[in-house]
């Protein structure tokens, strides 16, 4: 083992409690960061799938020909903004009606499919698409009116749910941000009085090593090597815990939002997902402990 | 090897050294002597660039002291071996941990370290008190760790500031024997001392300074 090591393993050895007190905080901090990351990733995936949800349903006019209506699907399918264009005849429309009226068959019974206009229904990649094409399909020959799915709910509604999630997000993220922000201070904090209580206990050490020959670097090298093992034992412990809490509540969480892809439905695809977040956090260590090391090192020398 | 000319070194208004000059030649071993507050700790520190000269000249193997940049002081220092009154080992460290940090400070290869503490140790007679403590050590055995860890590094010049200092007669007897048998394999060696007995008996080559200023020189 190179001399530095042994020299931080060492220092971790002689003071248990200030590595156990250094780990604790660092561990609580990529541990809440890990549960953060991931409620922006499923808040932003919710989002997205409520925004690419709507649908815009062009009513034919009853006396439109198939080729007439075959065009217009082509070319709405064509459209970049647009995606999953569907024809719905008269019948699938009165089947759809009567579905949605199950609970009374009698609604059923009272309508005949040539009240239903045929439609095509499609939904928009993103929710600001919609005026523009809504528009642009209203201007269709063919075309007799233009609906938003929502306004079967009330159109208004789903801009309004989407305008909520948006605002639960944005909170979700600044006080996610925050909060990971305020551990991460307390974190860099624990990180300077540690290192730099170790300076201070190593003074005549450094003053020896000096004398010797040593380089600043040479004298460092323990403090920064001591700083990133708690740095990134932390980041691994946090980050391990967290993903076996998610691990274990991922079941329920995807029952309950149901076909809403809150995390990734597949193993391979959570895996990728939460490496990456380790990796981040990794990185995240890594600067952390340089930063505060150096800093601590840098404010000791000043001091003296 | 060592040229000090016209040197003055100044601690507020303390004249520590005043116009001092001489010349130390390649393999000499020198007694820089004087009594206490003389200004011979004053030269030891000015040779390992530990102090600045307010005025004069020193130039140690080649090198101009005032012109060393501080990024070249370390590099300047690994060719020096020192060795202090109070013995500055490391409490935390095993004796032959003592001796391996200057190896890697010199950025020596580890597989050449166990043969290089094994034969110092051997030199200065520590071979069984390898894995010892310093706390577990005599004032004696801890300035022969002191003087290996000066040694293993191989370097040209040896420094001594005041080795006896703490130690019994035959005890400083046996170190400064150590540094005439280092002398005899051709290393500089100057050595602080105000031991009179010590001077008397190995009869090297004397600076005696007082108050600043040498008073005589061989």
């Amino acid at each position: 083992m190179n001399i530095h090591f042994r020299t931080a393993v060492g220092y971790i050895k002689r003071s248990p409690f200030q590595a156990f007190a250094a780990t604790f905080v660092l561990t609580l901090t990529f541990f809440v960061a890990t549960l953060v990351a991931t409620l922006v990733y499923s808040s932003s995936k919710l989002i997205t799938y409520f925004e690419t949800r709507p649908q815009v349903i062009a009513f034919l006019k009853d006396d439109t020909g198939q080729t007439d209506i075959a065009d217009l699907q082509h070319k709405l399918e064509k459209d970049t903004r647009v995606k999953e264009v569907k024809y719905v005849s008269k019948e699938e429309a009165l089947s759809i009606y009567k579905n949605a009226t199950s609970d009374n068959p009698l609604l059923g019974e009272l309508v005949s499919p040539s009240i239903f206009p045929a439609s095509l229904e499609f939904s928009v990649k993103d929710l600001s698409f919609a005026q523009a094409v809504i528009d642009q399909v209203k201007g269709e020959k063919i075309v007799d009116s233009v609906g938003f799915t929502a306004a079967i709910g009330g159109e208004s509604s789903l801009k309004d749910v989407v305008t909520r999630l948006r605002t639960i997000t944005m909170y979700v993220r600044i006080g996610g941000i925050a909060f990971v922000g305020i551990l991460g201070a307390a974190s860099f904090v624990v990180l300077l009085i540690i290192i730099s209580m170790r300076m201070a206990v190593r003074r005549e050490e450094v003053e020896i090593l000096n004398l010797i020959g040593a380089t600043p670097a040479f004298i460092r090298s323990p403090i920064i090597v001591e700083a990133l093992f708690y740095s990134l034992f932390g980041a691994f412990l946090g980050w391990l815990i967290s993903f076996i809490a998610i691990l274990y509540s991922a079941p329920s969480a995807v029952t309950y939002f149901g076909e809403i892809p809150v995390l990734p439905r597949d193993t391979l695809g959570l895996f990728e997902l939460f490496g990456i977040f380790l990796a981040v956090e990794l990185v995240a260590g890594l600067v952390l402990a340089m930063t505060g090391s150096l800093f601590a090192i840098s404010r000791v020398k000043k001091s003296r | 090897m060592i040229n000090f000319k016209n040197v003055t070194k100044k601690f507020g208004s303390v004249s520590a050294l005043t116009d001092v000059s001489f010349e130390i030649k390649k393999g000499e071993f020198v007694f820089i002597t004087g009594p206490s507050g003389a200004g011979k700790s004053t030269i030891l520190k000015l040779i390992l660039g530990e102090l600045a000269p307010d005025g004069g000249t020193i130039i140690v193997d080649g090198l101009d002291i005032k012109n060393l940049k501080t990024k070249d002081v370390p590099y300047f220092r690994q060719k020096i071996g020192t060795v202090f009154q109070d013995f500055k080992v490391l409490p935390e460290r095993t004796v032959g941990e003592n001796v391996e940090v200057a190896l890697a400070v010199i950025g020596l290869p580890e597989n050449e370290w166990k043969e290089r503490i094994n034969h110092v140790l051997k030199l200065v007679g520590l071979t069984k008190q390898i894995n010892l403590f310093p706390s577990q050590l005599s004032g004696g055995e801890l300035q022969r760790v002191s003087l290996a860890r000066a040694l293993v590094v191989n370097p040209k010049l040896l420094l001594a500031d005041e080795p006896t200092g703490n130690l019994d007669w035959d005890t400083s007897e046996g170190v400064v024997k150590l540094f005439e048998k280092i002398n005899e394999e051709g290393k500089t060696v100057i050595m602080a001392t105000h031991n009179m007995d010590i001077i008397k008996k190995f009869k090297k080559r004397i600076i005696n300074i007082v108050n600043g200023k040498i008073v005589t020189k061989d």
